[in-house]
């Protein structure tokens, strides 16, 4: 596999979309290509950054309470 | 001639009732912070948002029935909130989108700050408000994708089907939301101080 079409399946391994082989063949790549590891270890720290910032708030408790009463009533 | 009348369904025991809420609690309303999270996302509201999380519970557990048990609970109670959402809410609060999203082409960030700050330490820096915001921008169709995907963590497959759209269209939407945000917060990086960046650069 050579650095573009280990550029191209990029995301689909960062998200476990890739059948095992295909992921071996990106993952021997990686281990012997450090630009292409650079640029993998970058995109997947900006995927774990961004589901950390954003799911630190969930439903106000309010909420959930307003919903249970509403069922109570059904 | 009168027609026959059609038959009453017998009301439901007080016991049925009962299983029926405890089985409901336990495998809809646990999904409760993912419905309001992408809710909130969609109108860009708190007050909107909680509005369509609690109408789509109540319609879920009027149509409770109808899940397959066993199947993913959360992929059904998220199709049930989007379908709300665009047929009440879309209008009043957001307008649909008028640029060609597949014309943006952003750039690459990591080529962009592989010499500087080649392990994006300064996206460290960027709070939760900022990145919010950041999602908030996106067109329409990006920011659903983004948030079904990287903020909940569903597969391909399940965001292609609450999306109905082809698993394709997620991967490459997916690829361009994710580029583009990512431009956006290295743009704001960059005016925060928090990398010099390519500034005059031709992009």
């Amino acid at each position: 596999m050579n650095c573009r079409e280990c550029t191209e399946h990029l995301y689909e391994y960062l998200d476990r979309e890739l059948t095992p082989q295909v992921e071996l063949e990106i993952r021997d790549h990686l281990a012997t290509c450090p630009p292409c590891g650079d640029h993998f270890d970058f995109e997947k720290l900006f995927l774990d950054f961004l589901r950390a910032r954003c799911r630190a708030r969930g439903a106000p408790p309010e909420l959930k309470r307003r919903i249970l009463d509403e069922l109570l009533d059904e | 001639m009168t027609p026959p009348t059609p038959p009453v369904p017998p009301a439901p025991s007080p016991a049925a009732e009962a299983d029926k809420r405890a089985s409901f609690e336990r495998e809809a309303l646990v999904h409760l912070d993912s419905l309001y999270r992408v809710a909130l996302r969609l109108t860009g509201s708190p007050a909107d948002a909680d509005d369509l999380v609690q109408e789509t519970m109540l319609k879920a557990y009027r149509a409770w029935h109808q899940f397959e048990r066993g199947t993913n609970a959360k992929g059904w109670l998220l199709t049930i909130l989007r379908h709300a959402f665009i047929n009440e809410y879309r209008r009043r609060t957001r307008h649909p989108e008028t640029v060609d999203i597949d014309a943006i082409e952003p750039f690459s960030v990591f080529e962009e700050v592989q010499d500087e700050d080649p392990q994006g330490t300064f996206f460290e820096r960027i709070v939760d408000d900022e990145v919010l915001r950041a999602i908030d921008q996106l067109p329409e169709q990006f920011r659903e994708t983004v948030v079904l995907s990287d903020v909940e963590g569903m597969s391909y497959e399940e965001v292609a089907r609450v999306l109905e759209v082809p698993v394709g269209t997620v991967k490459s939407r997916l690829f361009r939301a994710r580029r583009l945000l990512q431009q956006k917060l290295y743009d704001y990086a960059v005016g925060m101080g928090y990398i010099k960046g390519n500034a005059g650069n031709a992009r």
